[in-house]
């Protein structure tokens, strides 16, 4: 009787431990910078939802593309209304997994260099990509950073030829969350 | 004044014009959220119009100026440093999250307020995670009025 109690509370630890593997965030943040000769264009989304799970290594991101805030308002609705085309893809995502888990230690602060594959959905075209990150462990606390590429080409978002020039091939994605333990 | 000269002038202007209203276009100053009327709404009735009918909520609030009002679930810093204020909903967990162009000083925890601001929409939690997802709200400011 007493060993199948001692069973019992260890499967309830086990099953507590488990599910409280899972840190998240509704305010991550996630920029995009395009650089060319003719011009520098930035905007910043920081109502990103984000959640990790640290025990399988799983992660997912997503926000609306129209949270995105531009320095000019004529950016911000040729973005919207052009290019992702907001109304009709109001959503970008990605979910995958971090794929060198064995070389993270969360239980040790640190800056672990990890490399997350998974599919990236923009403007309504989904791709498998590799993305190289870090996660960073600072008493207890969970972030994570991420700088990436991608060519608005992959996504079949069209730039009309008249600012061609003004709008890079390659747009720099910053990606960064803190997240927390969900309880 | 010879015809050439004439028409040499009403091109100049018309050149002038099409800068002006380029420039002005180029420099369109984004809404202005702080003096607009937003539609008044409260943050339990918003998030639950966006779950129970998610295209005629976006029709409905997305984009648009809203002037939300509920209870200080809590009030942090994003990592620009703008504030986040996290209005209750009638879902635990789920809340109308709100990113302020504007500190709104520190309101008080469980204190009714309203917010205005530009509503995004809502996006999805994580039904396996047991995670609901928020509505969110951007350009805030506290309403005072």
């Amino acid at each position: 009787m007493k060993k199948a109690f001692v069973i019992c509370s260890l499967l309830m630890f086990a099953v507590t431990g488990a599910s409280a593997q899972l840190f998240y965030t509704k305010n991550g943040s996630v920029s995009f910078f395009s650089s060319t000769t003719m011009e520098d264009i930035k905007a910043n989304n920081n109502q990103v939802i984000s959640i990790l799970n640290t025990r399988t290594g799983e992660m997912q991101f997503s926000l609306l593309n129209n949270a995105f805030h531009f320095k000019k308002a004529l950016m911000e609705e040729h973005f919207n209304e052009d290019y992702i085309e907001s109304a009709k893809y109001p959503k970008s995502s990605f979910k995958g997994s971090i794929s060198n888990l064995g070389q993270v230690d969360l239980s040790k602060d640190g800056v672990y260099t990890v490399s997350v594959t998974g599919n990236l959905t923009i403007h309504g075209v989904t791709k498998a990509v590799t993305v190289p990150g870090k996660l960073t462990v600072k008493g207890g606390t969970i972030s994570a950073s991420a700088i990436f590429k991608v060519s608005p080409k992959d996504y079949n978002i069209t730039i009309p030829a008249a600012v061609r020039n003004n709008i890079a091939k390659e747009i720099e994605i910053t990606v960064t969350c803190s997240y927390e333990k969900k309880s | 004044m010879g015809k050439r000269r004439l028409l040499l002038i009403v091109i100049i202007l018309i050149l002038a014009a099409a800068a002006t209203i380029a420039y002005l276009l180029w420099n369109k100053p984004h809404k202005d959220v702080k003096e607009a009327k937003g539609i008044r709404i409260t943050a339990a009735y918003l998030y639950n119009q966006y779950i129970s009918d998610s295209a005629k909520a976006r029709t409905a609030y997305t984009d648009k100026i809203l002037e939300v009002t509920g209870e200080v679930a809590r009030v942090a810093l994003n990592q620009q440093d703008q504030q986040i204020v996290l209005l209750k909903t009638n879902t635990a967990d789920a809340f109308v999250n709100c990113t302020l162009e504007e500190n709104a000083g520190s309101p008080k925890l469980n204190s009714t307020i309203t917010i205005k601001g530009i509503c995004s929409g809502y996006i999805g939690g994580d039904a396996d995670m047991g995670l609901p997802g928020d509505v969110f709200l951007i350009r805030g400011y506290l309403n005072t009025k």
